[in-house]
């Protein structure tokens, strides 16, 4: 495939250097093109798209409350349907805190309801816009501000792709931006298909993953390759996985961050354990519901 | 026009089928639900081409009513108690964003203890939320607010609430004057507005610095005080057309009148009767109800209160701490020393004529001398 040249995003926003959200963005919007509209809760996109007057986005954008994402979303989507505007693409977009956390019940409702918008969460895995504090998509292992060393995260990440499955939603993809004509593809996909879309986005975080600006990449490639973070879509129902991983050491992914530099040698065999027991269940789904 | 029996409940619903609204986003409560369910019924039945989206709950009724007026919609939604009280937050959202969305609101009384009863502490708590707030004191009041209320919100930015006490007004069945087409004129007069609009991509609500941010809350000020004017002149072009004319404070009784009864909602029909029988005891007496709550409508109130000697001031709610929340901004507004709080009817206790009467008396005669509480005793 050929990645769309024409770039929408402006290139002066106000993410830190090596922000995956920001290339997200980037790329993001180069599949759903300029008839698309966003809203941004509180999170690092509400600095990143710049103060008062500023839009980096370079496409309208609706900043809200942190918890309502996804009814604002759907109130954009029912309003341009009552004046028959029909080509325009509603995007929620919104981080882990916004989503799995403050957010989930007004995610919840409009997937229910089918609302015909994209929900993307950019999961950098902590509150990180108001500094480095656990969420509920935080990691078994992590260190935060409120999970200090030796009080690391010790409750497993929440798996939204599966909360939101049960939802009986058209489609729900995870992505990342290591692997950019995956990610635009589920987009562009996403723009396609009418009704409820989830795409769930792994985001590093330099500072908040405590690793080099220079080093995005290659986190958010481990984190496939490890099979820390399978890239799958379901498809009306139906389970398909991208991108068969290496298995390569976990160790090389977590070692690349500091956040995981506390954990123990138990823990690392916990998450090993973990990502084989996701992996049996998500092969398992793959092979039966295709 | 023609008169229909209809509540407060139905009469909001056939105004909001009347002012042509494209989105209505709601949860039900009690005693709002019925009005809600008018509309699903209205349309169900083909006779308006609204959306309606069927939230989760109030916070999200607002969020998507939020969705839908920022990208141009006309949007309607209706709440009461708790639901408002959940909807806090978005509502200064809704207000800041400068979205025209018009609320009604069935006043009832906060929990705990559970009550599903008339009470206007829920919608007072929502004081500075930066919503124009009306109150209604019958079914007539609720189908005609519903009108200027739209045209209000989209003249002045800002979002209506429209305030109507539970059962009391939400359920009571009344001959209520409708409207055939007569208003269709004036409720299609929609200004221009700046929405979200993918060929002027604009962000709404960034982040502002304090240089930013006190500037603009300002002119949000100015603007929501500036509505006073707005609603007495949509007002009057309303009145030209259905012979019911409105103003921010109504008065009734005694032009010359030495005692003024204040209130605002349904306790105002009943002090009608108050009125008449202290004027008939030869106690100068008038009614002042306050219709707008926010902007505060001080010089409506000067101007009400002139020649008057005592004000008595029946609040059907309670800031806990301090007392009656009418009677308090009435004072601070006006540097008043001449006022008695008279709080009362909470929780949909109660309140008759013959108390009003009577508690207005004993302030009129010096024998009440401070802030009190009415509790119906007869």
């Amino acid at each position: 495939m050929i990645i769309p040249t024409e770039e929408i995003m402006q290139t002066n926003h106000l993410a830190c250097p090596g922000c995956g959200a920001a290339l997200a963005m980037r790329y993001a919007l180069k599949a759903l093109g300029r008839k698309t509209i966003v809203v941004i809760p509180a999170c690092c996109w509400t600095v990143i798209n710049g103060p008062w007057g500023k839009n980096y986005a370079g496409v309208p954008v609706f900043h809200t409350a942190f918890e309502t994402t996804a009814a604002v979303a759907a109130g954009i989507r029912t309003s341009l349907a009552a004046q028959g505007k029909d080509d325009i693409t509603v995007m929620g977009w919104a981080g882990d805190g916004g989503t799995f956390d403050i957010g989930l019940q007004a995610l919840s409702g409009a997937a229910e309801r089918n609302d015909d918008i994209i929900y993307v969460c950019y999961d950098n895995e902590a509150y990180m816009n108001t500094g480095i504090q656990r969420s509920s998509a935080t990691p078994v292992g992590a260190e935060t501000t409120t999970t200090p060393a030796p009080l690391l995260k010790d409750r497993p990440k929440k798996d939204l792709m599966e909360i939101v499955a049960a939802h009986s939603v058209p489609y729900i993809a995870s992505a990342t931006i290591a692997y950019p004509t995956d990610f635009i593809k589920k987009f562009e996909k996403a723009k396609s298909k009418r009704g409820f879309k989830l795409i769930h986005i792994f985001s590093p975080c330099p500072p908040g993953h405590k690793f080099a600006e220079n080093k995005t990449i290659d986190v958010s490639k481990l984190a496939v390759e490890t099979g820390i973070f399978p890239l799958y879509e379901i498809e009306d129902g139906i389970y398909k996985i991208n991108k068969k991983p290496k298995f390569r050491p976990v160790e090389e992914y977590l070692s690349l961050q500091g956040r995981f530099k506390n954990m123990s040698k138990e823990q690392i065999r916990s998450i090993e354990e973990a990502i084989q027991i996701k992996w049996q269940r998500l092969n398992a789904k793959a092979e039966y519901l295709k | 026009m023609k008169k229909l029996v209809l509540g407060g409940n139905d009469a909001v619903a056939y105004a909001v089928k009347q002012s042509k609204v494209d989105v209505v986003s709601a949860y039900p409560i009690t005693p709002q639900t019925s009005i809600i369910e008018k509309v699903a019924s209205f349309i169900a039945s083909g006779e308006i081409n609204t959306k309606f989206i069927r939230v989760e709950s109030e916070h999200s009724a607002m969020a998507a009513a939020m969705g839908a007026s920022a990208s141009g919609s006309r949007v309607f939604t209706a709440t009461s108690a708790q639901g408002l009280l959940l909807m806090h937050e978005v509502l200064h959202w809704a207000a800041g964003a400068n979205l025209p969305i018009v609320m009604a609101n069935a006043n009832r009384a906060v929990a705990p203890p559970w009550s599903i009863w008339a009470e206007q502490t829920d919608s007072l708590s929502q004081r500075d939320t930066g919503w124009i707030q009306l109150y209604a004191s019958n079914s007539q009041e609720v189908y005609d607010l519903v009108f200027i209320a739209f045209r209000l919100a989209e003249s002045s930015l800002t979002p209506v609430m429209i305030c109507m006490d539970g059962f009391l007004l939400t359920h009571t069945k009344e001959p209520v004057e409708v409207f055939d087409n007569e208003i269709d004129e004036f409720i299609s007069y929609k200004p221009e507005r700046e929405i979200l609009d993918v060929d002027n991509p604009k962000a709404f609500g960034a982040l502002a610095f304090p240089k930013d941010y006190m500037p603009i809350r300002l002119k949000q000020h100015e603007r929501i005080l500036g509505s006073i004017d707005k609603f007495k002149s949509i007002a009057e072009e309303f009145g030209s057309i259905s012979n019911r004319y409105y103003k921010p404070v109504y008065q009734y009784g005694d032009e010359n009148a030495k005692l003024a009864i204040v209130v605002s909602g349904s306790i105002a029909e009943t002090a009608h009767l108050s009125v008449d029988a202290l004027n008939k005891e030869g106690i100068p007496s008038k009614l002042v109800k306050m219709t707008m709550f926010r902007p505060f409508p001080k010089e409506d109130l000067k101007e009400a209160f002139e020649g008057v000697d005592k004000i008595v001031v029946f609040d059907r709610n309670i800031s806990m701490g301090k007392g009656g929340i009418f009677k308090d901004e009435i004072v601070g507004a006006l540097g008043l020393d001449n006022v008695i709080g008279v709080v009362c009817g909470l929780g949909g206790y109660d309140v008759n004529d013959v108390d009003i009467k009577e508690a207005a008396k004993a302030v009129f005669e010096g024998k009440i001398k401070q802030d009190t509480i009415l509790w119906g005793e007869r």
